[in-house]
């Protein structure tokens, strides 16, 4: 290979990775984190990387398993709904936190007060604001009382909410929790290096739950933010898996044969929000012809099958269509540019305009969107940012259109998305009061069907006004080297002790 | 990233003919192939939209990453298409643009600041050379590639603001070494005597002392703005430069960065276009400076 | 001697002051540090209670000498997003920074000050060109699209090298070459410029036709003038470097304060960014001060200044 062959050549250079050698002698398991995390305290960060410790480090009452989506009992071992705001749980026996405290209901008790407790600011509030407290009854019996019916609880106690031991986090506090975590969970933490290494250990004495054991001694965590870089080291044997890997990459890795790729479908779900309400000033998005216009012109398969690939569908719900309650039989708008160009005609924009778009991750995909715009006249100009700082400026109402997308904190209901955004909070561009009013009879009913009903009275008008144009669901591909034996699952939450080696 | 550069002796100012020089421009083989290269990229960039077919921002979302001619690519697309399909040629030609704009506004906000502050400060001495002197050494303290991405963070990437912000912590080195050049020229007897028949100070300035450390202008000028070309599109590899759609250079390498493990070629040919253009600026630059002080070369 | 070293001193405070009072006052003006803390889901009475807590709600003179007095105590407050002490998080990064960046002008000064001295020594030889040529592509190659053309060559093709970390020496090696070679040029332009001037300098005229061994004259006597500013630039460099190896690390995954500068930023984490902009600048001070001090002693005559 010449070396000008060698820079400008799409000849894979995979060829030249011959020595992928995973550490199995070691025993270890090499991954990388591609973000900092704030810290290891699960209720004081947000990222999805937090998630993932949570799975690994703690337990919650509950688990849902990922093959049949059914909810099994995980530090509880039954538990009884007393009424539609209490439900009951017998906990674990013998059950002891990786620095030996015993698990009671003390323990339970006082990580929903603690939680609950708006003083101690928790950062995701939504994950834990529909508990009101927590009563022991007996050592290995507690009762949870919820604020007011909500269907969603199992699916939350078997995610975000993780049991914390009293004792210790009285003792230590987010802080103490942050650098020395301790929880009931597969995994222990051996070192920890605020936001750039984690060193987890198989916890010995995990108890017999539906998570299982870890089959790995050791997993080493790095921080390595760069896509590319983590390939090269996958090349080199030293990351034994990859996830998050974008789709042309993952592409050309599966094409070179020697690993295997895997995509799952992810509760994620993109689409574009407008400011229907008129809060960042008078704008042309407050006619409704306008955003129907807007969804008619962009074609959404093709950015589909061009840039997400993967096991995506395109959506016109506000919510992923494996959420509860999250209706597919909705209306839709076809990719029809005329037809978004005599609406953009009918509301007096002939000529379109120019628009002010935000974004905040996939460039590639906000500026293929801007493409089709730009096609039926209306430009528009990017202002591509960070999260933090999008979510600041959206929340204050001054984004008049943005491409946005939400995870639900892999919660499987629809409450988790479509009711974060239609209630009238910060972020709620539509304020449409039906559509709050649908939404809160929803959550406040017991009954299956009605509250599907309500929903789905919900996500058709949030389409027939055009609110959002829901884009797709996301995708994630999961590299595995050589010798890694792993079943990706389909909520985005990579489940660090279920892996082995071939 | 150099910064400092060795202040140039100045020697005593010459007058000399204008045919010697350009004898000696036509040897200097650095300066005429920085000239040349310099030439084709600047016709590409003005010449732009007649030279590519295609419109860099018009998107084949069915035709992306289609290699160039050379890598068995379709003769429509020569260069190929990039990650949303638009012809890579079409927005490396208009990307020339937005480097070259980029390099010369910065350049000439910094030459603005830092010629200023370098001739006063070498004229009067004194306090106003301390002043300046003291202006210099803050500005030089400050971490160049941390506050132009702080800043840009803050006010958001548009071509308006990464040009000011370099222009406004690129200027030290104009200062620097008109300071020093005016210190020298200050000197000379035409100098004083123009002082002694009392031409007014800005007459002095602009016409006495400005023409004779031109030479040294022209030279840091291209020097700076091969630097704030670099830098641009060192913030766009940090996803803090100019804004997408834009065809820029740097957003090309950043987007390019991306496949640079499958599709090489994708990071390869604005990286080398950027490395031409600041190579040709650069010896453009050190022709200059050897063409007009010839003593002063060493 | 002393005065020029209290005169200097005096100087680098000054510039100290001014830059911390700068970066303190261009990172207030990103809007409400207290919504910024607040972060999701807060309603405008934690952001109240937050303002008053942290004190945003008194005047910017106020907060910057609190801010400063803090700075001098060594502590400069805690991050938004970590929630530890800034200095506690900057401490533990600045390692692997000051590591590299030692490491980098060390290979600068390693590649450089040979070239130098052979291309002064035979002007406009093979040597000389080639030297000047290399300085010239060196400035203009970008430092990111090198690193990671050095990451596809040495560390996937070659497998010589590891790709990314700090984990040991051999993490090192790429980092340290991309950064290096950065001020490679700039050191082998003055030393040569500096070799040339010395050599035609009439005290070595003399020793050589008082027949000294040539390569004596050359060490002994040229080399150790010349390389006055050659150090000078070397610890300037060194200033640079540490503020410009955000674009390195953060290819390398080195997990250093220029990295931590990069992340802080889209983090919006206003502490550790004021921390670092000051950690940088007074880096750069420090070393321009030691500069200035090591050129008084060895060159007397530059005392007056």
């Amino acid at each position: 290979m010449t070396p000008a062959r060698m820079l400008l050549g799409s000849t894979c250079l995979a060829l030249c990775a011959g020595m992928a050698n995973a550490d199995q002698a070691s025993g270890t398991l090499n991954l990388a984190f591609s973000k900092e995390v704030e810290t290891a305290d699960v209720y004081f960060n947000t990222a999805r990387e937090g998630l993932l410790l949570n799975h690994a480090i703690w337990d919650g009452l509950l688990y849902r398993n990922p093959e049949t989506g059914a909810y099994e009992g995980n530090l509880a071992t039954d538990w009884t709904w007393i009424d539609p705001t209490t439900i009951e749980f017998k906990l674990r026996e013998g059950v002891t936190f990786h620095n030996g405290e015993a698990f009671t209901a003390d323990d339970v008790v006082y990580t929903v007060d603690y939680v609950t407790n708006p003083d101690n600011g928790v950062k995701n509030l939504a994950n834990v604001m529909w508990m009101e407290r927590a009563e022991k009854i007996d050592d290995h019996t507690v009762r949870l009382i919820l604020k007011a019916p909500f269907p969603a609880a199992e699916d939350f106690l078997a995610g975000p909410v993780a049991i914390y031991p009293d004792e210790y986090y009285a003792e230590v506090g987010p802080q103490g929790m942050g650098v020395a975590p301790i929880g009931t969970g597969p995994l222990k933490v051996a070192e920890l290096d605020p936001g750039k290494h984690f060193v987890l250990e198989a916890n010995e004495a995990y108890f017999d739950g539906p998570k299982g054991a870890s089959a790995i001694g050791r997993i080493d965590i790095r921080t390595i933010p760069d896509v590319n870089t983590q390939i090269a080291e996958f090349f080199n044997g030293t990351l034994d898996f990859l996830w998050n890997v974008p789709a042309d990459q993952a592409e050309k890795l599966e094409a070179m044969g020697r690993y295997e790729v895997v995509n799952a479908p992810a509760m994620r779900v993109g689409y574009i929000s407008m400011d229907a309400a008129g809060r960042s000033g008078e704008s042309p998005l407050t006619d409704k012809r306008v955003r129907q216009a807007i969804y008619h012109a962009i074609d959404r398969q093709t950015i589909l099958d061009a840039l997400v690939k993967g096991s995506s569908k395109v959506v016109d719900s506000a919510c992923a269509p494996v959420q509860t309650a999250c209706a597919q039989d909705l209306p839709s708008y076809e990719y029809d540019p005329e037809k978004a160009k005599a609406l953009l005609a009918e509301a007096g924009y002939a000529d379109g305009f120019t628009i002010d778009f935000y974004a905040y991750r996939d460039r590639p995909y906000a500026e293929a969107m801007m493409g089709f715009l730009d096609a039926v006249g209306i430009k528009t100009n990017l202002n591509y940012m960070q999260y933090a700082a999008l979510r600041e400026q959206h929340r204050k109402g001054e984004v008049p259109m943005t491409f946005l997308t939400w995870g639900s904190n892999s919660v499987a209901d629809a409450s988790a998305m479509t009711a974060e955004f239609f209630t009238g909070g910060p972020q709620d561009d539509a304020r449409d009061p039906e559509i709050i009013d649908w939404i809160q009879q929803a959550d406040s009913t017991t009954d299956k069907e009605k509250r599907a009903g309500h929903y789905k009275q919900a996500l058709t008008k949030i389409v027939e006004e055009a609110y959002w144009v829901p884009l797709f669901t996301y995708n994630v591909n999961y590299v595995l080297g050589p010798d890694i034996a792993y079943t990706p699952t389909d909520d985005e939450i990579v489940r660090f002790f279920a892996f082995d080696w071939k | 990233m150099t910064h400092t550069p060795p202040v140039p002796p100045v020697r005593e100012v010459q007058p000399s003919p204008r045919q010697m020089m350009l004898r000696r421009a036509l040897r200097h083989r650095g300066l005429l192939f920085g000239g040349a290269v310099m030439l084709v990229i600047l016709l590409i960039a003005i010449f732009a939209p007649l030279l590519s077919q295609h419109s860099p921002y018009a998107q084949s979302l069915m035709a992306r990453m289609k290699p160039p001619v050379f890598l068995g690519g379709e003769a429509t697309h020569w260069l190929g298409t990039d990650a949303l399909g638009r012809d890579y040629w079409s927005r490396l030609a208009h990307g020339a643009r937005v480097s070259l704009m980029i390099g010369l506004f910065a350049a000439t906000i910094s030459a603005l600041i830092g010629s200023t502050l370098g001739i006063l400060a070498g004229y009067f001495g004194g306090r106003v050379d301390m002043a300046v002197t003291f202006l210099i050494n803050v500005r030089l303290a400050m971490p160049v590639v941390l506050v132009a991405l702080a800043v840009v963070a803050l006010f958001g990437g548009s071509l308006t603001v990464v040009v000011t912000v370099l222009g406004l912590l690129l200027w030290d080195r104009f200062a620097v070494v008109l300071r020093a050049a005016t210190m020298q020229v200050r000197k000379l007897e035409y100098v004083a005597a123009a002082e002694v028949l009392g031409a007014s100070l800005p007459r002095i300035l602009w016409k006495d002392i400005l023409p004779n450390v031109m030479n040294h202008l022209i030279v840091i000028f291209t020097l700076e703005m091969a630097h704030a070309i670099i830098l641009e599109a060192a913030l766009s590899f940090l996803g803090l430069g100019v804004q997408p759609p834009t065809p820029s250079w740097g957003l090309m390498i950043s987007e390019g960065k991306e496949m640079l493990l499958f599709e090489p070629w994708l990071i390869t040919i604005p990286g080398v276009a950027l490395f031409l253009l600041v190579l040709s600026i650069n010896m453009l630059g050190d022709g200059i400076r050897d063409v007009t002080a010839p003593e002063g070369r060493n | 001697m002393l005065l020029f070293t209290l005169k200097r001193f005096g100087l680098a405070i000054c510039v100290a002051l001014t830059v911390s009072a700068i970066s303190f006052g261009l990172l207030y003006m990103a809007g409400d540090p207290a919504v910024a803390i607040a972060g999701e889901n807060a309603s405008s009475v934690d952001i109240a209670a937050i303002t008053a807590q942290y004190g945003f709600d008194r005047p910017l003179l106020v907060q910057y000498a609190d801010w400063l007095g803090g700075a001098l105590t060594g502590d400069l407050g805690r991050s938004w997003y970590f929630d530890l002490p800034v200095t506690q998080i900057v401490t533990d990064r600045l390692g692997v920074t000051v590591t590299l960046g030692a490491l980098a002008i060390s290979f600068a000064l390693i590649l450089a000050i040979p070239m130098g001295v052979a291309a002064a020594v035979r002007p406009n030889s093979l040597i000389d060109r080639a030297a000047l040529f290399l300085s010239v592509v060196g400035q203009a190659i970008p430092s990111f699209w090198f690193g990671l053309i050095l990451i596809v060559v040495f560390s996937i093709k070659l497998g010589l090298v590891p790709a990314s970390g700090s984990a040991s020496w051999k993490h090192f090696i790429l980092p340290t070459v991309v950064l290096g070679y950065y001020a490679t040029p700039a050191i082998m332009r003055l030393t040569r410029a500096g070799m040339l001037e010395v050599l035609s300098a009439d005290y070595i005229r003399t020793a050589r036709a008082k027949g000294l061994d040539t390569r004596k004259i050359l060490f002994k006597h040229a080399l150790r003038n010349a390389i006055i500013p050659v150090i000078s630039l070397a610890a300037v460099q060194m200033g640079f470097m540490l503020g410009g190896s955000i674009v390195v690390e953060s290819i390398f995954a080195l997990h250093g304060a220029g990295y931590l500068a990069w992340e802080s930023i889209s983090r919006n984490d206003l502490p550790v960014m004021q921390a670092l902009i000051l950690v940088f600048s007074m880096f750069y001070i420090l070393f321009t001060f030691l500069a200035d001090l090591l050129n008084a002693w060895m060159d007397p005559r530059l005392r007056v200044g």
